[in-house]
């Protein structure tokens, strides 16, 4: 360590002396830092693991037994995320019993049955859905699951009480509620242990019944702690068991996964956690990395004297490393401070989008500590590279006062074009292997070492830039000379921003392919313009169904009276409206033999009625081949790929409540024309078959409204007024209007974001090389101000390395990034191959806007924003005396 | 004849209170074209502060600067700045060239900074370079050149484009006497050809190119002599 006293002496001394480039420094590191601190923090107390979440899933008691089988069981320490399964044959008809347990357990162990089920129950012109549970909440078993703020527990059979969701739902003490034929009184409200936002009713274990008749749960009283033996003992019988003790010391034994004997993924979630960082660990060594190489260079005469005065070149490299420890060590430790604050701090609001109440505040030490470690070695990566060039600098050309680094070692570039190369190559090899499995951990990895090559072949590309400069305007051309002759400063400000650029144009390749595979792979639901309401009331057992023929009118009435200029027409056909008292489904079977080509599926009624195409909305040559069927009286059957005759049958399948057997009615088999719709066709087929209004008579079949068509000006204005009128009007109603694919907001706002960070880190990176090199700059612009520089110079020397680095980032960038877009698309938009009508993938789509955007349009604005923020003034030449 | 330069009365005071420092008090001097004027003074005596005054590149205190019947108070910093590109010509004991610039394009900067066509420029550089006898180095860098070269550079910087008031500030202090020599010799060349200079020195041999010496003292001209003919001074000197 006594080595390392006077390097971390200066290094400390350095960082307080130059301010602005130890802020630089520590807000690059902080707030990676500070954000994945953050997150830690929120992300584990959410979490209720282990112990954390005995008291909401135990209450009081010892243990908790669940069984719905007779088997051998294996299971983890914590079964909460369902880590348990049956090994071998399991008897489901007769899981264990209270005495079983007992068995295990002995004989004076006290059981408490609890149930959980869902039901649901209306709410005025609502139906709301809840899940159950039924215990015997005033048993000081049940301590900690339910904490009453509001009226009294249950005390006498049907009295419930009820979570606040339910209260906010529009549920008040004293309502009643309909569960499974009993009507519950609720006598309470309060706050769930677990959930927060999922309405819960709870209930004696008699009122609200198990979700299935062979689940039986216990609370346990074991008059002691549940050891893991027992807990093994337990599994033998077919119990799952949740036991304070275990969760408190959980047993070390394999995880379910290995005792099972499957993949769990974890290595390949590790390989993507693992390639996360090292990305993020470039990000931010090349976004740092500026302000080292000037550090380093202006540690370069100290350092000359050093090695002049017989000093190492290692103890030159520490002076630097010293800076990296120094920096490193500050900035992880504001940004672990500010994190943890900052974590403290999101908790309510994060709480707010999270169904279950979160556990205690933790602070992940492990975590906090390992990204601690992250923030110091991303700074002492930063400051290697300069270090390792400080130690091997020329003595005499420093003494003597000259600039300028070395030039670039010829090797590098090889390497770096190499690394590339390994790149492309391994993006192919997951593009074309990603059907089985772990092509996207290829890819990723590839844009590890593509990001890696790119950034050795920047030093060369830098040099060509000034070399071919000289046609330049004086300001572009002294930027791009200045920023090649000083490349330890240049290279990681250009590979931060092309390694931005990259991961946006990978990301956004991947993006867009998507999208396109969702536009491609869209089905419309109706012909484009056009919409229909279609009406399915959300019914309970015994509620009856409102008459269909007057609701029809209504909503016709309705429809008509919000938007005038639309058209409204009642289509008519065999309804399909579910009831949970006997509800009918509708098939039309053409004769045998010919079940393959038959039938189109669509969204709208499968039989209607009508004595024309247009009232179907039907155009075109298909019309005419329907209106002469339909007035031949003969019925119309769509079909994907043939034209024909056959017979056709009307079978309507009837099923009435607990029974497995439904009724059939079948028509006889009458004259069917097989009607062949165009796939290509973008509007679908409005129905799978057309019966004339003659023969529907003839066949005795109840035809009603099923449908309203609406056309016309169908403007989105008009279309919100509908939906809202009728939705008003009667319950259980559906608008749906045909718009033809739209973008999803979350792609669009995807995209956004993409952008603004892209543009954020640019900026970043382009900020901290450009001031850096204005402030190296110094003497050389106070040269121009000697010679007659007018006072905006400074602006357009600023503005031009900010494009120069801003140009040459963006372009490397976008082309390393087109190898993992391109290969990602593939298992990205790769088609399931089922859907033989839909194209199919992969599908790839650049996204030229946002690529041009990313390499013209920022790199200028950054510029732009560089010239407009730097000081006009020349600095005055000072004479050395 | 006119003067190219004229301070009148000039002051400059830094900084404030305790801190504060007269550099110059109330100086008069005037360099006329054709003539050469030496500035010496031991260190702190206010010849830096001089220079920057006369070039515009500082404002005084009090008193005011002319340069070529322009009073540099009448001009904002951009209009300075023309005159530096167009008038005024600097050159220092450190050079002071831009590494990234070629000696062309160093030399040719006053000229693309006023507007000029690269192209121009250059020939103009030429021509500046070719006076002071390095044209074969034009598309070097400051770096793969030798201190009097470098300071070659400057020189042909600082009179490119016809500029007719030259200031140098110890442009011999970095050089070895016989590179030295050369450069006064060509300093007194551009004189004798109608340019004014006035030169910052501390070495009495140097100022002896001069037509006159001024002498400064905490910020006051305590003595002003003309000087013999300079040839005459060195035919007489052991070498």
């Amino acid at each position: 360590m006594t080595g390392w006293r006077p390097a971390l002496l200066i290094a400390w001394r350095d960082a307080l002396r130059h301010k602005g480039r130890s802020v630089l420094v520590l807000v690059m590191i902080s707030l990676p830092v500070l954000a994945v601190s953050a997150a830690a923090v929120v992300i584990k107390t959410g979490e209720v693991s282990g112990i954390e979440g005995a008291e909401r899933r135990l209450g009081a008691a010892d243990a908790r037994i669940l069984t719905e089988g007779r088997g051998r069981i294996v299971q983890a320490p914590d079964v909460s995320n369902g880590e348990w399964s049956f090994i071998g044959e399991a008897d489901y008809d007769n899981p264990a019993t209270e005495d079983d347990v007992r068995g295990v357990l002995g004989a004076d162990t006290r059981l408490l049955p609890i149930t959980s089920g869902w039901s649901r129950a209306r709410l005025g012109d609502r139906v709301i859905d809840f899940s159950t549970t039924g215990v015997d909440l005033s048993d000081p078993l049940t301590r900690g699951l339910f904490d009453l703020e509001t009226g009294h527990l249950p005390q006498a059979p049907g009295e419930v009480v009820v979570n606040d969701a339910m209260i906010t739902k529009g549920f008040a003490v004293g309502d009643e509620l309909e569960v499974g034929g009993t009507t519950l009184t609720i006598t309470g409200g309060g706050r769930d242990a677990t959930d927060r936002t999922q309405p819960i009713v709870i209930g004696s274990v008699e009122d609200l019944v198990d979700e299935s008749t062979n689940r039986r749960e216990w609370l346990v009283d074991a008059g002691g702690p549940v050891s893991w033996s027992t807990v093994q003992e337990l599994n033998e019988i077919g119990g799952v068991v949740t036991s304070r003790a275990v969760l408190a010391d959980p047993p070390d034994v394999a995880s379910m996964a290995e005792q099972m004997g499957y993949d769990t993924g974890q290595d390949e979630i590790f390989a993507i956690v693992a390639l996360i960082v090292v990305m993020a660990l470039i990000e931010v060594v090349l976004l740092a990395g500026p302000a080292f190489a000037v550090g380093a260079r202006r540690h370069a005469r100290t350092l000359a004297l050093i090695a002049a005065s017989g000093g190492t070149p290692a103890q030159s490299r520490r002076v630097i490393l010293g800076s990296g420890v120094v920096l490193g060590l500050v900035a992880s430790g504001i940004g672990l401070v500010l994190g943890i604050v900052a974590g403290w701090a999101l908790l309510p609001l994060v709480q707010r989008f999270n169904g279950e109440w979160f556990g205690p505040f933790e602070l992940p030490w492990l975590y906090l500590l390992a990204i601690v470690a992250f923030g110091l070695l991303s700074a002492l990566l930063a400051s290697a590279v300069p270090a390792w060039l400080a130690s091997r600098q020329d003595v005499v050309a420093v003494l003597a006062g000259r600039r300028g680094d070395r030039s670039p070692r010829a090797s590098t570039p090889v390497v770096g074009l190499v690394l590339l190369g390994v790149g492309i190559a391994a993006s192919a090899y997951g593009a074309v292997t990603s059907d089985s499995g772990n092509g996207a951990l290829w890819i990723a990895g590839s844009a590890v070492v593509s990001v890696l090559g790119m950034i050795l072949v920047v030093p060369v590309v830098v040099s060509a830039v000034a070399r071919v400069s000289g046609r330049l305007p004086l300001t572009a051309r002294y930027a791009a000379r200045d920023a090649a002759r000083h490349r330890t400063r240049t290279v990681p400000a250009v590979a931060a921003v092309a390694a931005t650029v990259a991961g946006v144009v990978a990301l956004g390749i991947a993006n867009a392919s998507d999208e396109r595979q969702n536009e491609m792979t869209y089905t419309p639901q109706a012909q484009m313009g056009a919409g229909f309401i279609s009406w399915g009331p959300d019914l309970l057992p015994g509620e009856e169904l409102a008459d269909a023929a007057t609701t029809w009118t209504r909503l016709e009435e309705v429809a008509r009276a919000a938007a005038p200029g639309v058209e409204v027409t009642a289509v008519q056909g065999l309804n399909d409206v579910y009831d949970p008292n006997g509800y009918t489904t509708t098939f039309i079977e053409p004769a045998r033999g010919m079940q393959d080509t038959c039938c189109l599926s669509v969204y709208g009624p499968t039989v209607t009625v009508a004595d024309s195409a247009a009232d179907l909305g039907i155009t075109g040559a298909t019309a005419e081949v329907v209106d002469r069927t339909l007035a031949a009286g003969r019925a119309i059957v769509f079909t994907g790929s043939l034209d024909g005759e056959t017979e056709a049958t009307v079978r309507r399948e009837t099923w009435r409540p607990n029974s497995d057997e439904s009724d059939v009615e079948t028509t006889p088999g009458v004259a069917a024309q097989l009607v062949r719709w165009d796939p290509a066709d973008s509007s679908p087929a409005p129905t799978s078959a057309i019966l004339p209004t003659a023969l529907a008579d003839e066949l005795g079949l109840d035809v009603t409204t099923v449908s309203l068509r609406l056309t016309g000006d169908l403007d989105e204005a008009s279309e919100t007024r509908i939906r809202e009128d009728v939705r008003g009007a009667v319950d259980g109603t559906y608008l749906y209007v045909e718009r033809g694919y739209e973008r999803p907001d979350e792609a669009v706002i995807i995209l956004l974001v993409l952008g603004a960070l892209g543009g954020v880190l640019m900026l970043g990176g382009t900020l901290t090389a450009t001031f850096l090199a204005l402030s190296d700059a110094k003497p050389d612009l106070a040269t121009l101000s000697a010679v007659g520089a007018a006072p905006r110079a400074r602006r357009r020397v600023a503005a031009a390395y900010a494009l120069v680095i801003g140009v040459v980032g963006a372009i490397l960038g976008a082309g390393v990034g087109f190898i993992p877009g391109i290969a990602i698309s593939r298992p990205l938009t790769a088609g399931s191959g089922s859907n033989s009508a839909a194209p199919d993938g992969p599908f790839l789509a650049i996204p030229w806007l946002l690529i041009i955007t990313i390499v013209v349009a920022l790199p200028l604005l950054t510029a732009a924003v560089v010239g407009l923020t730097a000081r006009s003034r020349l600095p005055l030449v000072a004479r050395l005396d | 004849m006119n003067a190219v330069l004229h301070l009148a009365a000039v002051s400059r005071v830094h900084g404030q209170g305790a801190t504060e420092v007269h550099a110059l008090r109330s100086v008069t001097f005037r360099a006329r074209p054709g003539e050469l004027v030496a500035v010496m003074g031991p260190s702190g005596s206010g010849k830096s502060t001089l220079l920057t005054l006369a070039g515009g590149l500082d404002a005084p205190t009090s008193g005011s600067v002319w340069i070529e019947g322009t009073d540099l108070a009448s001009l904002d910093n951009a209009g300075r700045a023309r005159i530096r590109r167009t008038s005024v010509g600097y050159v220092f004991q450190d050079f002071n060239l831009i590494p990234a610039l070629t000696a062309a394009e160093n030399v040719a900067l006053p000229r693309e900074l006023d507007g000029e066509k690269s192209k121009i420029a250059r020939r103009l550089a030429l021509v500046a370079l070719e006076e002071v006898g390095i044209v074969d180095l034009v598309d070097r860098f400051p770096d793969e050149m030798s201190g009097g070269q470098q300071q070659r550079v400057a020189i042909a910087r600082a009179i490119v484009g016809e500029r007719r008031l030259i200031l140098a500030d110890e442009p011999t202090g970095a050089l070895d006497t016989d590179t030295g020599e050369e450069i006064l010799r060509l300093l007194r060349a551009r004189c004798d050809a109608g340019a004014a200079g006035v030169m910052v020195t501390h070495e009495a041999r140097h100022a002896a190119w001069a037509d006159r010496v001024v002498f400064l003292r905490d910020g006051v001209i305590v003595d002003e002599t003309g000087a013999d003919e300079p040839e005459t001074l060195l035919a007489g000197e052991t070498r």
